[in-house]
Order: structure tokens, then sequence, then C-alpha cells
């Protein structure tokens, strides 16, 4: 699978990408614009992504920014949601607010850092990834 | 005579005031001038010596202000002031009784504490209510009692208290027809 | 209540969440254990609770629970769909138990920091055969089978931070030899291979990258590092190249001294124990009033040498009670009973004696004088809710008004996380609303049309803000409407007659704004559903008075307008200066006080009619003597014996007259009796410190009243 890693801090890139790289090939920016610039990329390429993970606290753009407007360009292509890009937020914001929001905001996981890899790779089952 | 007749009539209005058996029949009473009144036990939190009253503008003479009950602060009326009669000096033997009246707390100042009596239902018997003069000190007495012999004024202070409301709310309409 | 508790983590959530819904179903079952069976209402209520617990432990992946709780919703769902009769309610009764101290023993390891790792299989069958054998007695009972119970799987998760308490904490220091070149990239190297196994890093010099002066800091003082790690000491040495290095001191901490260390690194937030989320926090905290949206957390630029901390997660403690608000009230009496107590020892007359050697009294009252400062600040804190309750309504009646009237209308919402008195929140909500209806119907335009052609966007925008600032809360309602019309509210003041008949001019600008809280004041000629009887900015103005607060207007026409409601962040403690006038003593808040001055008689004024001014500087104001107000003997008369002092509210000025000034201290605020009638010109009365009862004074009341006269 394709999968989309946004994460501006050093030692959680190198972690999470050793992590889904062993369920695909992942493309790994460094702050939230160029993710999205990614994910409209793949998009017009005809190859979107199957995962995104996105980190919250990044510089230019935050991470619900990011989901927000991932769900808003899927939106405005009509593309079902069935087929939308699943998306794990990956933060150490863990109270309920910040997790109601990004479920809010239509994110389909939230994984507080430091990442339980077990259930990382449960959700990805559970999301049909694997 | 008339006491027998009387007597039945006055159980009736009587028996809101006797929910409590241990307090039943049982009065505080206190001296004003040289009357003796008497209020039921049930009614009375405590009785205090007299304290410093901090005073409250514009209310009505009866009302002598506020004291500091353990941090609570309630008002307190003098009891004689209420009744119209000229006030006097308070002495050393001036008291508040602090009574408690469907949850207001409230202070009546009296000259003087007298005993706490136990008076028979039998032995109350309503007010003469015609040829009376001092109707003010009427209104707050529902029976007579006659302990040796003395007569003695019951007095209810919940007329008391909701009399009170009654000239208040009496006294804002008037003033808002004047304005 | 959840509204309340919304900034503890997800995981707090749901254990303060699942446990209440626990104690409800033992709650119902020991009530119900010695009945036949369970009632219509408890079948619904266990089938709804253990719905809630399946759901959120789906959510937060917790499948054991939600195996469990899935089973027992599925008997209670067929309990509640077929109603058989003959249901073992003993047994049934059990199984409910099991469950419920299976989730709580989850529950437990989830506080404790554990794995939630119970075995629920075997209660799953024993469940699963209960159910077979009741859908058994269904069939037998010729009862129509309902459909399945359908189950929905939850479609987003939250995968909860690796729990454990496993963690390591290092203070490095490495001190390189004089002669080493470019320690601080030597340093560096440290610092990144200690990346990989670190949860948390500090270091000092921080700049160790970006300031090549800093390798002679290093050099000279060495270089110093905090580690929070789960890796051990080996490890972590294994990972250091200690090459170029002299020493390397190494010492493992505790919690507690890590926490203790962050700060010497600059780390402000040093909590005792590193936070969850450290680093996180700070870069949030300027945040934390608001409610999250996106855009919140993009991080501006990364401070050199401070990498994001990964969170770390502590065991749990269930962090929240709730409390009977009756005896947060009691708590709150007796603090305020506290704080008098205090001033009646601190002040006692028996310490005035002359020449009494006091310093260790002075340094121990000292002491609880700090006490009792924080003890009430700590209650006044948790009698604190935030505004968000009371916005979410406003977005609501902007949504349900704009949409009624045809306006395109945005609002937006500012610091709603921001904190008032319980007591105070319920006295804001009519007016807030008040102003909010106004803001919709008056401010903004009828036609778009009408706003475009004055350059502005032809979607309305109302903004609704709430912010703290030195002990005032401020809410204000902006919109970027009409504005108000000076000429226009002048005219229909005059016709109303609420104003005497004076020229605009001699009007301010914010008087003539202040005509529209004037009561049978209304700018609006027709009558709508929503506002513009004219009936209601005079209320709005009373009800914020009633808190002590006040209104204030601004508006530029086409522009808009803003109306801000100032109301204090407690009712209970203000700060007041005692005045003594003949025997009484008053209070007077010290925040509404301008000044004091002595005058003389040649600063009065006398009008025929008995009124009386007195001239400052150049400017009169009206005059007002206590002891004549207030009918008080034994005080004095000549003004210039007394002090008059100037008082000021909500742009009003008055002066009163009082014999002399007795102390400034915390008031508490206490009701007068219900008994007395209310007075004008006194809000409340307190205890002194020498246990004497003071009446405070209401300056919007005196006012008031002194309008009123003339």
């Amino acid at each position: 699978m394709k999968i989309l890693l946004a994460e501006d801090d050093f030692a959680s890139r190198k972690f999470m990408d050793k992590q889904l790289s062993r369920y695909g090939e992942c493309d790994v920016m460094v702050d939230g614009e160029e993710a999205v610039d990614a994910f409209m990329m793949a998009l017009e390429d005809g190859e979107p992504y199957d995962l995104a993970c996105l980190d919250v606290m990044m510089p230019v753009m935050d991470g619900y920014q990011v989901l927000k407007a991932i769900r808003d360009i899927e939106a405005q292509k009509g593309i079902p949601k069935s087929k939308r890009v699943k998306v794990i937020m990956t933060t150490a914001l863990n109270d309920e607010r910040n997790v109601k929001m990004a479920f809010e905001l239509g994110c389909e996981a939230y994984a507080g850092k430091p990442i339980d890899v077990e259930k990382f790779e449960k959700v990805l089952n559970k999301l049909g990834l694997i | 005579m008339a006491e027998e007749l009387e007597k039945n009539e006055e159980t009736d209005e009587l028996e809101g005031l006797e929910e409590e058996d241990s307090q039943k029949g049982k009065f505080m009473t206190f001296q004003i001038g040289k009357e003796f009144f008497g209020i039921s036990i049930s009614y009375v939190n405590e009785i205090i010596a007299m304290q410093p009253i901090a005073a409250i503008p514009e209310v009505d003479d009866y009302i002598k202000g506020l004291i500091n009950l353990r941090g609570k602060i309630i008002p307190v009326i003098d009891v004689r002031v209420r009744f119209k009669m000229e006030p006097t000096e308070y002495t050393d033997r001036t008291c508040i009784i602090v009574i408690d009246v469907k949850s207001t707390m409230i202070g009546l100042i009296v000259e003087k504490i007298a005993e706490v009596d136990t008076i028979a239902d039998e032995s109350i018997m309503p007010p003469p209510s015609l040829g009376r003069k001092d109707h003010e000190r009427n209104k707050y007495v529902y029976g007579l009692a006659r302990t040796g012999d003395m007569v003695k004024l019951l007095i209810d202070p919940e007329r008391l208290i909701r009399q009170e409301d009654v000239e208040a709310v009496m006294e804002d309409a008037r003033k808002d027809e004047q304005s | 209540m959840a509204e309340e508790f919304n900034t503890e983590s997800m995981l707090d959530m749901f254990l303060y969440e699942s446990g209440q819904l626990l104690e409800k179903l033992e709650g119902i079952i020991l009530e119900k254990q010695d009945a036949d069976c369970f009632d219509d209402a408890d079948i619904n209520e266990i089938f709804r609770i253990m719905h809630t617990i399946k759901g959120s432990s789906g959510v937060l992946m917790y499948e054991n629970i939600t195996k469990v709780t899935h089973k027992l919703e599925d008997v209670f769902y067929y309990l509640r769909e077929s109603h058989p009769d003959d249901v073992p309610h003993l047994e049934l009764v059990e199984k409910v138990l099991a469950v419920s101290d299976f989730v709580t023993g989850e529950l437990d390891k989830l506080k404790n920091g554990d794995t939630p790792d119970g075995d629920e299989k075997q209660l799953v069958e024993d469940l699963d055969e209960f159910l077979g054998r009741l859908k058994g007695e269904i069939k037998k009972q010729g009862i129509e089978m309902p459909q399945a119970n359908r189950h929905v799987e939850p479609t987003q998760f939250y995968i909860t931070p690796v729990a454990g308490d496993d963690s390591h904490f290092y203070r490095i220091s490495i001190h390189y030899r004089s002669d080493t070149q470019m320690s601080n990239l030597r340093a560096y190297s440290a610092t990144y291979a200690l990346k990989e196994v670190a949860e948390d890093l500090l270091y000092t010099p921080d700049d160790i990258l970006s300031n090549e002066a800093s390798a002679d800091v290093i050099v000279a003082e060495g270089f110093h590092m905090l580690l929070q790690t789960k890796s051990s000491k080996d490890e972590v040495i294994a990972l250091i190249d200690s090459s170029e290095a002299e020493e390397i001191n190494f010492d493992e901490l505790t919690k507690e001294e890590y926490g203790a260390a962050l700060s010497e690194f600059g780390r402000e937030d040093a909590a005792p124990a590193p936070a969850p989320a450290a680093a996180s926090k700070d870069e949030a905290q300027d945040k934390k009033q608001e409610a999250p949206k996106p855009g919140d957390y993009v991080v501006k630029t990364k401070e050199a040498g401070k990498g994001k901390t990964l969170a770390k997660h502590q065991p749990k403690q269930q962090t929240i009670i709730s409390v009977n608000v009756e005896k947060m009230d009691a708590l709150m009496d007796l603090i305020g009973e506290l704080v008098i107590a205090e001033a009646v020892v601190l002040q006692n007359p028996d310490l005035k004696v002359p020449g009494l050697e006091l310093s260790n009294f002075q340094k121990a009252s000292g002491q609880l004088s700090k006490i009792t400062t924080e003890l009430q600040e700590v209650i006044m804190s948790m009698r604190m809710m935030p505004l968000t309750n009371v916005f979410q309504k406003m977005r609501r009646i902007v949504f349900d008004v704009s949409r009624k009237l045809g306006k395109d209308i945005e609002l937006e919402v500012i610091g709603e996380n921001t904190e008032v008195d319980k007591n105070i929140i319920e006295h804001i909500t009519d007016p807030l609303m008040h102003l909010v209806r106004n803001s919709v119907d008056h401010g903004i335009e009828e036609n778009a049309a009408d706003r475009t052609a004055v350059g502005k966007p032809a979607k309305g925008k109302i903004t609704l803000e709430a912010k703290n600032e030195g002990g005032k809360v401020y809410i204000s309602v902006k919109d970027d409407g009409k504005g108000l019309n000076k000429e226009k509210l002048y005219q229909k003041a005059l016709e109303k007659g609420v104003i005497e008949n004076k020229p605009m001019s001699e009007f301010t600008e914010k008087e003539i704004f202040r005509f529209i809280t004037l009561p049978g004041f209304s700018t609006k000629e027709e009558v709508t559903e929503y506002s513009g009887r004219g009936v209601g900015m005079d209320v709005v103005v009373k009800n914020i008075q009633s808190i002590s607060g006040r209104l204030d207007i601004t508006s530029v026409e086409f522009e808009g307008s803003e109306m801000t409601l100032v109301i204090p962040l407690t009712l209970a403690i203000i700060n007041g200066i005692v005045v003594q006038v003949g025997d009484s003593p008053f209070v007077i808040e010290t925040a509404s006080i301008k000044e004091f001055v002595r005058v003389g008689e040649d600063s009065l004024i006398y009008e025929p009619s008995g009124e009386e001014y007195i001239v400052l500087r150049g400017e009169c104001y009206p005059f007002i003597r206590l002891n004549e107000r207030y009918g008080l003997p034994n005080s004095v008369d000549k003004v210039e014996e007394g002090i008059v002092v100037v008082l000021e509210h909500e742009g009003s000025q008055v002066c009163v007259l009082i014999d002399k000034l007795l102390q400034e201290q915390e008031i508490v605020v206490k009701p007068i009796p219900s008994y007395v009638k209310k007075i004008k010109g006194l809000s409340g009365c307190t205890q002194l410190g020498d246990g004497s009862i003071a009446l405070i004074l209401d300056i919007a009341g005196l006012l008031m009243q002194d309008g009123e006269r003339r």
C-alpha cells in the first residue's frame, strides 16, 4: 500500500518510517503543507495514498488542518467515503477535546504517542489495510 | 365558663403546632413590660445574650439591625417596639431569642427570659377579640394561657413573619402608586 | 457533565465515564437482586450502559471489555425485545455482576498503568450459554424472536499511548578534553544517538549546532543532558561516543528529581513529575484556554535543541470526582469564615499592647495568611466553569434567528473556555442571549446589498469573545453590521421621553449609546419575534448590575457595534475599604473608588431644592452625605471634618461624605437576610475582623437613587 507520513520531529519520523515501511511504500513529509501537496499530487497522478499518518504539531499547517484539507479535497472531488484515504493522527495531545475534534474532522484513528505498535497494527487490520 | 366551649375550636387550629411530641406543650416564656408572653419551644433555636447590633438604614423601627451569630448574619427585631410599646434601654437582662420560622432565622429582643412552661392545650383559650384596644399586640397572639395566677400571651411567630411580608408588599405597592 | 472535564485525556474520560456507568449498574443490581425480575426501565438502562461501554472500549480497542459488554448487551437486547417470562433472575444477576467485576478489574489495571489483559473467554462462553438458553426459552414460550441485535463496529479508533512505568531518568554530563576540536559537534552526535531511544531529551547548552561558540562553553563547563528513556544505563552508555571525553557523569534520577531538574534546563512547566507530553504542553499552553481547532497546533519554529517530547504515559489514577454543590458552597462559606477568623486573630486588640515582642508571631501569621489566600484561590478555581455551554447556546440562537430572518451570518467564537464562577454563569446566560439576538436582528443589515454597497462582504459576521483580564471577565458580542446612528438614537429617546429635553450636543457619544439601555426604549420601528419589544436592554443591564457587572457599548456607524459585558470573576470575595459613618462601618469596593479628598465648605454648591454639589478641580459632582441619606447619628456634619470619597460606576461619578477610613481588607460578601427588604444603595453585608457587621455600599444603587431624586 501507499503511505503518507507527515511528521516534523526527526526521532518520531525515523521510528514511524521504520514501522510503516513494513506495510508499504512510505513517503515522508516534514510539514503540514508538504503533506497536503503530496496528497494532492498522488491524487492527480491517479495513485492516491491508502494511509496517511499525520502528526498534529507541525510547521506551516498542523495535522488537523491537513486532515481537514484532505477531507475537503476528497469531498470536492466527489470521492466516496469508502475510497477515502485512511487517516491516523499521531500525536502526544491526548486530551479528549483534541481526540473528539479529530474524529469530527474525519480521521479513522487517533494514536497517542508513544505509539503502541501492536495496537497500531490492529487498527490497520481493522481498517482493512493489511 | 366559656373556656369549655371554645376549647374544641382551638385544638383544631393548634394541630399544626404539635408535630414534635417532645416539645409539645412547652413554651419559652419571656417578659415584656409587665406582661408575660410565650412562644412554642419548637421554634426556638437558642437564646443568646444581647450583643452589638449593626443598624440597617431605611427599615421599620422595630427591625433593630443585624447580628453575627457565629458567622451567620441574622436580623433582629425588638418585640417591644413591634408591639408598639415605648422602647426601653437594653439591660444586662435583655436577651435575644433566636427563632427559626420556616427556615428564616430571626432574633427577637426581649426584656427578660422567664422560664420554659408546660401548658396543656386545655388551658389555652383564644384571646378576647372584641373590646381590646391594643390591636397591634393582639394580631400575633393566638391564645391566652393561665399558669398559676398569671396569664401568658402565646405568640404565633409565623404570623409575626407573615405579616411582615404582607406589610412590605403593601408598602411597595403604595410607593409604586405614588411614583 | 462531560463538558466540564473536557481537558482530561481520552483515557481519563473513558475511565471516568465507564466507572460512573458501572457504579450505576451496581446500584441497579443491588437494588433489584432480591426482586423477581428486572423491570423494563432497568433492562433498558443496563442495555444502554453495556452499549455505551462497548462502544467506547471499542474505540479505545480494549477488546476483552468490548467482547464481554457486547455479549451482555445481547442478553439484555433479547430481554428488552421479547420480554420472556421465567428468566432465572438470580443467575442473571450473577452474570451482570460477573461482567461488572470483570470490567471494573480491567479499568483498575488501566488506572494503574497496566495493560488490561484479563481473559474474557470463560465469561463470554458463560454468557453465550446463558443467551442460548434464553433464546430457547423465548422460542418455547412462543414469542417472536427479534431480529439479531445489530452491532455497529466502530469506524474510528483511538490508540492509547503505550502504558508502562518503566522509564529511566538520567542526568548525563560529558566533559570533553580541553583540546577537543568542535566539541559542539561531538555533543550533537551524542544527542543524535540518544534520540533513537529518548522519550524526552533536554540538553544544555542548547544551541550546539547553530552557535559555534557553544563549543567553548561545552569544553569549559561540560555538556549536560537530561534523558528519559526505557533503555538501561548500559545501553545508553553504549550509544554515547566517548572517544574525546575526559569524563562522563552518569546519574540515574528518580522521576521527582528529574522533574525538578527540568527547570534547570529551562523547561518552564517543570512539574514535579514530567507531565505527559510536557513539551507539547509548552507549545499548546497558550491555546489551552480555547477550544482546539485546526490550526491551533502549527509549530512556529522548532527551537534549537528542544527536541519534541514523546508522550509518556503515567499510571492513571482516577482524577475526577463529582461533588455535591452544597458541599462546595459549605466549604466556600467555611473558608470565608476562616478568612474572617484569621483577621480576628491578626488584628486582635490584645496585640496592640505597647512593647510586645511580636516578631515570631508576625512570621507565623504571614505563613497563615499565605495559606488562607491559597486556600481561597483553590476553592475559587473549583467553582470555576468554562463558558462553553453558554456559548454553545449562542451558536444555536445565531443559527435559528439568522435563518428565520433570512440573514446570512457567520459566528466566530473566541475564548469559550474562559472560566467564570458558577453563580455568575447562571446570571449572564439570559443577558448574553439578548445581546446576541439583538446583534442578529438589529445589528446585521436586512439586505446583503446594503452591506456590499458599503464595501463589506455579503455575509454578516458576529464575534462572540470571552477573555479574562485583571480579575474581570469580558464577554463581548461584536457585529459588523450597520452600527448605531447617534442622531436616530437621540431623536428616539426624545420621542419616548426617556431623556431630558437637552440638545444632542450635550450628550457624549457614550451617553447616547447608553440610551438603548433605558427602560422603554427601542430603536426598531417594528416589533419582531426576536427582539425589539423595548423590554430587554434595560433588563440586560439590570441583570448584569445585579452581579456587579456593567455593559459597555461601542459602535461605529456602518461598521458595526460591540456590546461588552464586564463582570467580576467571582462574587464571593471582593477587595474593599472599610469606612465609618457615625457608629456604623460601611464597605466600599476598592475598584469603584477613584480618590479620597478633603475639601472645605467652599467647594460645596447648594441648590435651592436642597441638593448639594461638590466642585473638584472645576468639575461638578453630585454629593451625598451618607449620614443624612441613612439617618445615622453621631457623625460629622461639617464637610471639612470628614472625608469625601469619589466613586465611579460606568462612567458616572458621585461623591459621598464619610467620617473616616478604617482599613482595607478582603471582604467576604454575604447577602442581607431576605427578611429585611431590599435597601437601595446597599448590596450586601460582611463580617469585619472584630466580628462586627458592615454594610456594603452598592455604587450603582446609590447613583440610581441619586438620579431618581433629581
